[in-house]
């Protein structure tokens, strides 16, 4: 956090209200919320860095399929472990917020899918993020005949370029179709 | 690899740390790629939230949503910010009014949009709803209560133009038309009945009979007069007439008005059937989902979807390698099954004609059997609106469609059945009051209408539309109570496998949304002849919502199979359409065709209740006269209608210019993708001819 006190500055919080899509609200409730999650003896240090499984005790984040990505895509430490600062939680935040811009969604969640971080969805990718929005339990899994007919159709469909994997523009090509991505692309406290 | 995005400046569309082991000049032209794209801003996206149109014609429109659309970490987004506030813009200072003027328009948008977030009715329900049980129910519930407000807005309206003003000048004012007629037309006594017994008060509550008849909420209590003092003239009946006909054009506007926002977005996907499968998979995922249990509902949900649609494709395949003789064995049968769900719905028509004129016959009655004939009518179609569509859900899965289209085919048909079972009460009604259409009968000479069985006819219209209004909220109370509640404590605590099978109750969403269509047809098709009807129905939605958020929560499970086209709101809206139709084509026919009531109503007198509508305007001005003679006059509306001819094909134009562009962009990004692999293929060799040269000379060396 970037006051020792338990209460945001007001030069900072509008500075948050600058740099992100949030509203004072929003921004003072992720406060409360992120202070809830700290001990004792963090709350009195600047710029905690809390685990990851920490943040996945919160309730929005618990069942969500995604919720280690999500965390892995906005954590800024160097070890790459998915911790979060208060911070990266509110970019977390207004990423996920109700204003934030279609570009800023779609290139988010382009960052989330891509499960080996290489800057492009392939097959791999494809195949773990049909098995996240499925359930990797037996009875809600895809047959593998099934799967392969699927990813070459989202391929065949979205992969304008015809190289085998979706990269972000054509990601935000088909995004840009749908009508309900912004507003299922949201999560608020 | 880190320095490049700070020397691409601050529209990065991409940036790594590190490279992981990927070719770097790869990604230097996967990036170089990427950012001009980014920076052309020209996605053909939807103006959702921020408008980006503006921000190019401001130039730089102020910091703020700049800084804000840059996926960045924090840190790195104030370091943009340093940099920006450092360059220090020489601009006139023209142009930092307007950006100032901009700025604090912007922070006004701000602080107006916050404190309308408290204002929003059911905000914290309707989120509560679209977390637990996804986007279908939840547009249900988006549906409702943007009929509550139409509802409770169209109300104000007629309180404000009829019902105050009624009250106001109820004794003062002069008659507008002296009585002609027979006399025997003038008669109506509807309190004719002196000392009632408690329960007949209940009775009367429940049917608009008895004291509830000669009372602002029907027809038959307004007055004819128009009032005229010194400072103030109000015509009633006018003001009637006119506030009924805006009624309708207002609900009209609105639904058009939300259609339109609606529609954009559903034009500018271009129908669903490509880039199906991508839709689903990359927005698909519902993040507001909390708790485990709507987690793995909706996992089941989608992959639900996936496997329709897959199976949907197969079965495509087989239909097209369908040899020629089993083509029209199958179409012979979706034609034979198209009749037999025909015949029902007629055989249920025929059901509300005889319940209807049974009724009629029976209407001395008293007590509760009286009552129970006061809705018949209303019974046989509840019954009829519950059995038919069941099987007709029967007879579409015989027809062998694809699962999305029998559901829509499943729809339209229990759509149709609501809404013309409703016309066919109406007909049995008008059947009545005109002798079956013929002037010369013996029962309607007299006074053009059947006197003796309907002494007010706008007001035995008005109870009809009354009683089917309050029997569909009874109805759905007492399936609450005896059903629903009843279900769930069975399912839950009687561990058979009967009470498993039967399972929870599934908030099916078009059943519902038809339910809806069909109260608020009731209404509109009511509201001329009862005008406090539209108060009803708000309290009524009121009360409905409530109930099924009650049910919703503790009886139901969420529905597996949802279609996106059947819970769209496109689509509830274009079926409320329907309803407004029928209820316009009745306003209109008892506007022009039949005789009013002589003995009640502010039309009385009057040979239609159109015919008002001249004889005030030959009391206005002359020059008034004169300019709405013009307005209404072939040399105005010609040209006017040329006019609106002309916009109408630029627009058209407009929009398949537009459909062109796009079309020509994908192809260029086709031929931009092979241009890419072509000069990615070059480069690998060039580096590999490179790499054998430094071998071949560091081995001579």
């Amino acid at each position: 956090m970037g006051t020792t006190a338990s209460q945001l500055g007001k030069d900072l919080l509008s500075e948050y209200q600058e740099l992100t899509f949030l509203t004072k609200q929003e921004i003072l409730l992720a406060h409360k919320r992120f202070a809830e999650l700290l001990t004792k003896d963090e709350k009195d240090l600047p710029n905690t860095r809390l685990p990851m499984e920490r943040i996945l005790t919160l309730p929005e984040l618990k069942s969500n399929p995604f919720r280690r990505r999500i965390c892995l895509v906005f954590s800024t430490s160097q070890h790459k472990d998915g911790s979060l600062t208060f911070e990266d939680f509110l970019d977390l935040l207004s990423a996920f917020s109700d204003s934030a811009t279609m570009e800023i969604k779609s290139h988010y969640a382009f960052r989330i899918f891509d499960f080996d971080d290489d800057g492009t969805l392939d097959y791999g990718d494809l195949e773990r993020l049909v098995n996240c929005l499925t359930g990797e339990t037996d009875d809600t899994r895809l047959t593998d005949e099934e799967m392969r007919q699927l990813i070459s159709n989202i391929l065949e469909e979205s992969d304008i370029d015809k190289d085998g994997t979706v990269n972000l523009s054509e990601f935000q090509h088909v995004i840009s179709r749908s009508p309900d991505f912004v507003s299922s692309f949201k999560i608020v406290l | 690899m880190s320095s490049e995005p700070q020397r691409r400046g601050s529209r990065e569309a991409y940036d790594y740390d590190e490279g992981n082991g990927y070719p770097s000049e790869q990604h230097a032209l996967r990036l170089r790629w990427v950012s001009s794209r980014a920076s052309n801003q020209s996605y053909p996206q939807h103006d959702l939230s921020s408008t980006p149109a503006e921000e190019n014609e401001e130039g730089d429109s102020g910091p703020p949503r700049d800084l804000r659309a840059i996926p960045l970490p924090m840190a790195l987004k104030r370091a943009v910010r340093q940099v920006q506030q450092m360059q220090v813009p020489v601009v006139s200072s023209r142009q930092s009014w307007r950006r100032k003027r901009t700025k604090s328009l912007h922070e006004l948008k701000e602080k107006a949009r916050e404190s309308l977030y408290f204002f929003t009715l059911w905000r914290k329900s309707l989120q509560k709803i679209g977390g637990n049980f996804g986007g279908g129910v939840q547009s249900y519930f988006l549906f409702l209560r943007f009929l509550v407000v139409l509802n409770f807005v169209s109300f104000l309206l007629i309180a404000g133009f009829v019902l105050i003003p009624s009250i106001v000048f109820r004794s003062a004012g002069t008659s507008l038309i002296n009585s002609t007629g027979p006399d025997e037309c003038k008669v109506y006594d509807p309190n004719s009945q002196g000392l009632v017994e408690f329960y007949k008060y209940f009775l009367d509550l429940l049917s608009g009979t008895g004291f509830m008849e000669y009372s602002y909420l029907f027809y038959g209590y307004y007055s004819n007069t128009m009032v005229e003092n010194r400072n103030v003239s109000y015509n009633i009946p006018l003001a009637y007439l006119f506030t009924a006909i805006f009624y309708f054009v207002f609900c009209l506007i609105c639904i058009i008005a939300r259609m339109g926002t609606t529609a954009r977005v559903a034009v500018a996907t271009g129908g669903s059937a490509v880039g199906n499968y991508s839709v689903i998979v990359f927005t698909g995922w519902d993040y507001g989902c909390q708790g485990d249990r709507a987690t793995k509902l909706k996992q089941k949900n989608v992959h639900y979807r996936l496997q329709v649609d897959l199976e949907e494709e197969s079965r495509k395949k087989r239909a097209a390698a369908l040899t020629l003789c089993q083509k029209i064995a199958l179409y012979s049968l979706r034609v034979f099954m198209c009749f037999v769900a025909f015949g029902l719905i007629i055989a249920a028509f025929y059901g509300i004609f005889v319940a209807t004129n049974f009724s009629q016959t029976k209407s001395g009655e008293e007590g509760i059997l009286g009552l129970f004939f006061e809705y018949l009518p209303s019974i046989v179609i509840t019954t009829g609106n519950f059995v038919v569509p069941l099987l007709c859900d029967q007879i579409a899965l015989l027809e062998r469609y694809t699962p999305s289209t029998t559901v829509i085919v499943a729809l339209l048909r229990a759509v149709f059945l609501r809404l013309v079972s409703l016309g066919v009460l109406l007909f049995t009604l008008w059947d009545q009051i005109t002798c079956k259409g013929d002037i010369d009968s013996h029962d309607c000479k007299l006074c053009q209408y059947n006197y003796k069985v309907h002494p007010c006819w706008e007001t035995r219209v008005g109870q009809e539309m009354y009683k089917l209004t309050m029997f569909d909220l009874l109805v759905n109370i007492a399936l609450l109570v005896l059903v629903e509640f009843p279900r769930r404590m069975v399912v839950d605590n009687w561990s058979s496998k009967l009470a498993q099978w039967v399972g929870r109750q599934e908030f099916v969403v078009s059943t519902n949304v038809l339910g809806l269509v069909y109260g608020q047809t009731v209404v509109w098709t009511g509201a001329l002849f009862c005008p406090l009807l539209p108060l009803i129905n708000t309290i009524k939605f009121v009360l409905l919502f409530y109930f099924r958020k009650v049910t919703l929560f503790y009886n139901c499970r969420p529905a597996l199979k949802t279609f996106r086209s059947t819970t769209s709101t496109f689509f509830f809206l274009v079926v409320l359409t329907f309803g407004w139709c029928l209820a316009t084509a009745v306003m209109i026919y008892s506007l022009a065709e039949i005789r009013p009531s002589m003995g009640c109503g502010p039309f009385r007198f009057f040979p239609s209740m159109w015919s008002i509508v001249p004889t005030s305007f030959y009391r206005l001005s002359t020059i008034t006269q004169d300019f709405l003679f013009f307005i209404g006059s072939q040399a105005f509306s010609i040209p006017l209608f040329a006019l609106s001819c002309v916009v109408m094909c630029y627009f058209i134009a407009l929009a398949s210019v537009y459909g062109k562009s796009v079309a020509l962009l994908r192809a260029q990004l086709k031929l931009e993708g092979r241009d890419k692999q072509f000069l990615v293929k070059q480069i690998e060799k060039l580096s590999r001819q490179h790499q054998i040269l430094k071998h071949t000379a560091g081995a001579y060396e």
